[in-house]
């Protein structure tokens, strides 16, 4: 796992949050995460495919899910319902997507699938390769990107 | 009566987003499609003025649903609003005969510009 591929998502991260919700977050310190780990209460799943492979996990507690669904939602009071599930999802397909073309921007190109969301703490989820993990603190809570990438066989005989 | 507009993206949320927007702006959302494949056979029976179509789907993406549209009906308006905006995404979008390439998060602004333009054209 390369550190440059989870800059990019760190910077989708921050683009995407601060033009839907209005707020800028702050970046917390980097940390590695082994091939197994478990989730937090919310944890939104994307695919990446392509010259680089892999997940990309964002993790949350459900009152954090709770507010950032209600903030792109523009509800003052959100539980999480069938739109709120789908906003959440959403918020991680823009910031995968986001991320994917900085990567393209980088020499990378790859595609992205359409998000899952996990709701349900300590539910084991494992990774072709060990998270790299960078924790971000928005005015809603604790948001933990865990990317875990790798360079593709292929891309890298080429 | 507004230009008729089928919205197309897999998020629920998104298509609620979007079809507010247009709204606002006095357009009439004709239709939904949660996946390209639904996006071909709503585009044939509702014939709106504008596709507006998110690219990563299930069952069938965005840039091949809006092929199967513009080799179907050459005049079609199919913009593509997408949280992925790589270049080569982009070209293959503009070659296949996309009039514009919105990318996610926007502002409510350009997505209003782009249609408008794109209908205008």
């Amino acid at each position: 796992m390369r550190v440059e591929f989870v800059n990019p998502f760190i910077t989708a991260a921050f683009t995407v949050f601060e033009s839907v919700t209005g707020h800028k977050p702050e970046r917390g310190q980097l940390a590695l995460r082994n091939t197994t780990f478990t989730t937090q209460q919310v944890t939104i799943v994307a695919g990446v495919s392509g010259q680089v492979s892999g997940t990309a996990l964002y993790g949350m507690s459900i009152v954090t899910a709770e507010k950032v669904a209600g903030a792109m939602m523009q509800s003052d009071t959100t539980t999480l319902d069938e739109m709120a599930w789908s906003a959440l999802s959403e918020l991680g397909n823009m910031i995968t997507g986001n991320a994917v073309t900085l990567l393209s921007n980088n020499g990378y190109e790859a595609d992205i699938s359409p998000p899952s969301v996990i709701r349900g703490k300590d539910v084991e989820v494992s990774t072709r390769t060990p998270a790299i993990v960078v924790p971000i603190t928005t005015p809603y809570g604790l948001v933990e990107i865990n990317v875990a990438l790798e360079e593709n066989a292929l891309a890298k005989a080429a | 009566m507004g230009k008729r507009i089928l919205v197309v993206d897999d998020a629920m949320f998104m298509r609620a987003t979007v079809k507010k927007i247009l709204e606002q702006a006095g357009y009439e959302v004709v239709g939904e499609a949660e996946n390209g494949e639904v996006a071909v056979k709503n585009y044939a029976a509702l014939k709106p003025d504008a596709v507006l179509m998110d690219i990563t789907m299930p069952v069938m993406d965005g840039v091949s649903a809006a092929k199967a549209i513009l080799q179907s009906d050459p005049q079609a308006v199919v913009l593509m609003c997408t949280a992925i905006g790589q270049q080569s995404m982009v070209i293959e979008a503009i070659q296949a005969g996309v009039k514009d390439y919105i990318v996610k998060p926007f502002q409510p602004d350009r997505v209003i510009e782009g249609i408008s333009k794109a209908l205008a054209a």
